[in-house]
């Protein structure tokens, strides 16, 4: 049976990555489907219902520049809001919200509802048909054939799902979810590069079962941040704490006695887990010495008593994990409303794709999220939205579109996928960006908006927001530029009471907002800037301090720039180049970098052996013109 | 806009001429900020190097050639100095204080090739001799990677590598329960890298010069021994003595060897004023001599009170008051730089070899590295990130702390190979129970 229409991009997976690429191919234009196996679960958090972090909320941001829907759905279902790294500087100050499970949900259901040439399908994809090494189609578990010039394939934790607790195994995408089997199959006999990964979650639990007197409450903090540019306080649900409890040594005793029972240390679980996401029987063996493990206790939503302890991920069997749980300050009586499991699932090597996601081997076949070696909501909806654009735009006939490292973090995350691959589940941190001091959440709207408009992926009122924003930095800018501080003028005596920091002859604003005692604050009680222009200046300040460092970035990215234009051919023999290091040889050997740019990013390379490679790829292409 | 690179293109310690090539668009800068001003194109211009509105660090001719109709297709701009090493370097230095970095072995050729400047059949020499330029560095590395310089070097990447693991899991994982380093540990350490950096710059500096050796001239008035010092040097009859003034009317050459340090001794005509056309010329190759020196002997006769060289040598000056029989004065290191001797006898020159040693940065065999120009830069570059990852610290500016140290840590791979962040997060897992 067919399906009565074609589409241009036929999204498979309502979670993070396939929310995010039917939006992104919808809003530039491409007719889109979105299926997926239930609509009840688009937007569906399958773990912690928290969006955001350190290195996360920095891509949330760049998601949200770029007109994803993430942010905001986040702003209207956050009910705890934390601002990290507050005093490390603005580059990796992060936000992290706590999201009631179903606010979000239904904030994310009501933005994919909404979207123009955009229609939701419910049902299961269990087959593809390829013309040559292209997909023309997908097929359904009902028997329905739908035509689709591009696919975006989005199935998360699904692909051949195997859930563990303890010596119990079935299958399963998540926890209430089936797995897809046949779609597993498939994918196997093409030619894409398939393993396997896991990870685990924790159990639930009952918080009208707990003792909150015994636990330490961390409430939300003050100022209140906000996570999207379009976003404000008034958006936010009712805020609520969350707590602090620990494990202690009966709890790692039990835990220690039962290691015979957990599937990951029996053999049962080949797949690799998140080393920065351990599970608490791998932190006790790990960390023998360690007493205690923290545990921070976030509510599930506002309607829910349901509770998701924090650091106590686990497959061990029922029996050991109620026991264990009930060891834990505050926890004696607790009920676990959901045993906590570990989920093993199929990934494909990202090396195998493009950096537009696009699989090398098959044509139109785009990945996103979790099936791509990655674990993550953020990182998910990062991919998907590059997945879906530059589906859309292949099937238009335009050429592909994909953040540089210097531009963004999803560039980071997209390089290092398809260069290094993925042997763990992959997370963003902020040390992944080397130019980190430029990709700030504040900025992000500033590195891509503009482009994210050109794409078409920017819808107007939210270009109207952005433009009246820059026009207003871009003013005080110029005011700094432009205003001469006077030895001895009235400025000049209220810039110094105010910071404390002398003059000694003329000076202009932008070289006094240098000096590290100048703060934005005492630029408006200076009476040069009014009061609503603070939060700009606090923005501008931060180039104007950053300049140096910010200008020695820009030559370290010119020099990858150049580096990355050097292409490195598919069968260069690295092993017959002179002078390299056996170390150097095998590692080339092994990865074959694509150009000299990622040669560069090899572990243990020198400046020597890559001008070295470099001519010998100019070497190796051969025919040249004479000067 | 590429970047600006920058090196010696004459190969270290001979030559009468040593010539500094910067390619790449800051050159017009660099010839602005050491010459004052941009030369025109393609005329040789005579002009002082100097650093912005001070000192002089040589002089000699500079040649710009603007994109594309240069070597490698870029802006050029070529210093042909006087060529004596310590006069490069320090012109090399203070040019990559500018926006440039050195060159990378046969990169100014690399990029000729780039721009498309050479031929195939070029190509594949330039290729030959950058991999047997960097074979040689391969095979010097390997020689030094038991060596005790490479064994350094390694304990302090290794040092940067542990504080980051601190700091950039403080920022990381800012919410675990880790025991981050206070403030005062992270100075701590940070002033130790600092030392043991800097330990190393000089070690190494010394051990350049180990290798490259000193240039030094002898001059003074006429007859006051200073064909007499040489030959007593060399343990040889090089050059005439006689009673007469102006014996020397050309400079001469030595070689000798101070305890391992290369020393080429150049023996000139005494300075004076005189008609003797001769003598004149003699006098003009006496003063180029100087020039390019790396040290400057300045005899004198002991019984002259008031002897004093010329002020305006700007190289390294050592008086010798020579003749010290005839004054009965007991010969020797007489403090600051001056020695007395007697060049009949030799008496004094123990300690003016000793003086000589402490001119080139002489250390024992063991306590010298083998530096090479481009470790030497490098580690320069990381000893001021680890200066600014302090000043960052002491302002606690959390990230700047993190740039610095990853640029440091950068410099440092470039002598024992990079780090990558993936390393890094595998070593922060690996030291912390990290996770929720
Ligand atoms: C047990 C568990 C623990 C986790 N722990 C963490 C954690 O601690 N930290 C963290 O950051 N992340 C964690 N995650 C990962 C996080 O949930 C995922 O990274 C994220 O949800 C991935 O998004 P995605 O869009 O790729 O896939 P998913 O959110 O898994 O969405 C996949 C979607 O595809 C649909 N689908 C699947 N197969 C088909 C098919 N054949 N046809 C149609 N539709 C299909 C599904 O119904 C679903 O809507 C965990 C996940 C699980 C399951
Ligand atoms: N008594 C004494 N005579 C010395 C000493 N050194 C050199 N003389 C004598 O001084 C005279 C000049 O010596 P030279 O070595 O030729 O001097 P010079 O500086 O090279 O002279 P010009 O080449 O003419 O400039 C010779 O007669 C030497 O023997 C010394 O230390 N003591
Ligand atoms: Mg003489």
């Amino acid at each position: 049976m067919k399906y009565p229409t074609a589409f241009d991009v036929i999204v498979i997976g309502g979670g993070h990555a396939g929310v995010e690429a039917a939006l992104a191919s919808a809003r530039v234009g491409a007719s889109t489907l979105l299926l997926t196996q239930a609509i009840e679960t688009i937007g569906q958090m399958s773990c912690n219902p928290a969006i955001g972090g350190i290195g996360k909320s920095h891509l949330v941001r760049e998601i949200d520049a770029l007109g994803g829907a993430m942010a905001i759905a986040a702003d209207q279902a956050g009910i705890h809001f934390r601002t990290l790294n507050n005093s490390k500087g603005p580059a990796v100050r992060a936000t992290r919200a706590q999201a009631d499970r179903v606010l979000y949900r239904n904030a994310i259901r009501q933005v994919v509802e909404r979207q123009a040439n955009l229609t939701v399908y419910q049902d299961m994809m269990i087959d593809l048909t390829l013309k040559s090494d292209r997909i023309v189609s997908v097929t359904t578990r009902l028997g329905t054939e739908i035509e689709g010039a591009a696919v975006v394939l989005t199935t998360g934790t699904f692909l051949g799902g195997r859930i563990f607790v303890g010596k119990q195994q079935h299958s399963g995408g998540r926890a209430g979810d089936p797995a897809s089997l046949e779609l597993s199959e498939k994918l196997r006999t093409l030619p894409l590069a398939a393993g396997r990964l896991k990870t685990g979650t924790p159990p639930r639990i009952d918080g009208s079962t707990v003792d909150f007197s015994k636990l330490e409450a961390q409430p939300g903090d003050e100022p209140r941040p906000v996570m999207s540019f379009l976003g404000s306080r008034d958006m936010h649900p009712q805020q609520v704490s969350c707590h602090i409890t620990h494990t202690n040594a009966e709890t790692h005793e039990i835990i220690r006695r039962a290691l015979d029972q957990s599937p990951m240390f029996t053999g049962e679980i080949e797949g690799v887990g998140p080393r920065y996401c351990p599970s608490i029987e791998d932190k006790v063996v790990r960390f023998a010495e360690r007493d205690q493990h923290q545990i921070f206790v976030e509510p599930e939503g506002l309607q829910t008593t349901e509770l998701y302890p924090n650091g106590i991920s686990t497959s061990l069997p029922f029996d050991v994990q109620h026991e264990a749980v009930r060891t834990i300050r505050g926890f004696e009586n607790a009920h676990i409303t959901r045993p906590g499991y570990a989920i093993e699932y199929d990934f494909f090597d990202p090396r195998g794709l493009m950096p537009s996601l696009e699989t090398k081997n098959i044509e139109n076949l785009f990945f996103a999220g979790q099936i791509n070696g990655t674990t993550g909501y953020e990182e998910a909806a990062a991919q998907g939205l590059v997945a879906g654009l530059n589906a859309a735009r292949k099937v238009a006939g335009q050429t592909a579109w994909v953040p540089q490292r210097h531009e963004a973090y999803i560039g980071v995350l997209i390089d290092d996928l398809t260069t290094m691959g993925a042997n763990e589940p992959y997370r963003m941190f902020t040390s992944r960006a080397e130019y980190r001091l430029r990709l700030r959440q504040d900025n992000a709207d500033l590195r891509l908006t503009p482009v994210g408009r050109e794409l078409g992926l920017v819808p107007e009122d939210r270009f109207n927001v952005f433009t009246a924003r820059r026009d207003r930095l871009d003013v005080c800018n110029k005011v700094l530029a432009r205003t001469t501080v006077h030895l001895n003028s009235d400025l000049a005596n209220k810039l110094s009471n105010e910071t404390g920091e002398g003059i000694s002859k003329d000076v202009s604003l932008l070289d006094f907002a240098k000096r590290p005692g100048v703060r934005a604050e005492h630029l408006t009680a200076s009476g040069v800037f009014s009061d609503k222009d603070e939060a700009f200046l606090v923005q501008a300040l931060i180039d104007v301090k950053y300049d140096g460092y910010l200008r020695r970035q820009d030559q370290a990215i010119e020099r990858s720039r150049e580096q990355m234009g050097v292409r490195l051919p598919g069968d260069m023999d690295f092993a017959g180049i002179d002078g390299l290091s056996n170390e150097l040889r095998e590692k080339l050997e092994n990865i074959r970098p694509s150009t000299l740019g990622r040669a560069a990013s090899i572990p243990g390379m020198t400046p020597a052996a890559l001008s070295l490679l470099s001519v010998h790829a100019k070497r190796h292409s051969g025919i040249r013109k004479t000067a | 806009m590429s970047e600006t690179i920058c090196a010696v293109a004459t190969p270290p310690g001979r030559g009468g001429i040593g010539i500094v090539r910067v390619s790449g668009p800051a050159c017009r800068d660099v010839a602005q900020a050491l010459l004052g001003f941009v030369p025109s194109p393609r005329i040789a211009t005579l002009a002082d190097f100097r650093v912005i509105d001070g000192e002089v660090l040589d002089s000699g001719i500079a040649l710009y050639f603007p994109a594309p109709a240069s070597y490698t297709g870029e802006d050029v701009l070529e210093l042909q100095g006087h060529g004596s090493p310590i006069a490069l370097d320090r012109v090399v230095s203070y040019i990559l204080e500018q926006d440039v970095r050195l060159a990378n072995p046969g990169e100014f050729t690399e990029r000729a090739f780039r721009n498309d400047k050479l031929d195939l059949a070029q190509a594949e020499a330039v290729a030959d001799l950058i991999a047997s330029a960097s074979a040689e560095a391969a095979r010097a590395a390997t020689r030094s990677l038991s060596g005790e310089f490479s064994r350094r070097v390694r304990e302090l990447d290794q040092s940067v590598l542990t504080l980051r693991i601190y700091i950039e899991s403080a920022i990381d994982f800012a919410e675990e329960e880790i025991d981050f380093l206070g403030d005062r540990e992270q100075h701590d350490q940070l002033a130790a890298m600092e030392g043991l950096v800097k330990e190393l710059i000089e070690r190494s500096t010394a051990g350049l010069t180990m290798q490259i050796g000193l240039d030094v001239a002898i001059a003074g008035d006429p007859n006051v021994g200073k064909s007499s010092l040489l030959n007593q040097l060399l343990g040889e009859d090089r050059a005439i003595v006689t009673s007469t003034a102006g014996t020397t009317r050309d400079t001469l050459h030595g070689e000798l060897s101070i305890d391992g340090l290369p020393v080429r001794l150049t023996d000139t005509a005494g300075l004076r004023l005189s008609e003797d056309p001769i003598e004149v010329l003699g006098m003009k190759r006496a003063e180029a001599a100087l020039e390019k020196a790396d040290c400057v002997l300045w005899v004198v006769e002991d019984a002259d009170e008031n002897a004093a060289p010329p002020e305006e040598y700007r190289v390294k000056t050592l008086i010798v008051r020579n003749k010290c029989d005839l004054t009965g004065s007991r010969p020797g290191f007489l403090g600051e730089e001056s020695f007395r001797t007697c060049a009949l006898t030799g008496a004094g020159l123990a300690e003016l070899r000793e003086g000589l040693k402490r001119v080139a940065g002489f250390r024992t065999g063991s306590d010298a590295f083998a530096g090479r120009p481009r470790h030497i830069t490098s580690l320069k570059r990381a000893h001021g990130a680890l200066l600014n990852a302090a000043r960052e610290l002491s302002a606690r500016q959390g990230e700047l702390v993190a740039e610095n140290l990853r640029v440091a840590h950068d410099c440092l791979g470039e002598i024992v190979g990079v780090t990558t962040s993936d390393d890094l997060l595998g070593e922060i897992f690996a030291t912390f129970c990290i996770g929720k």
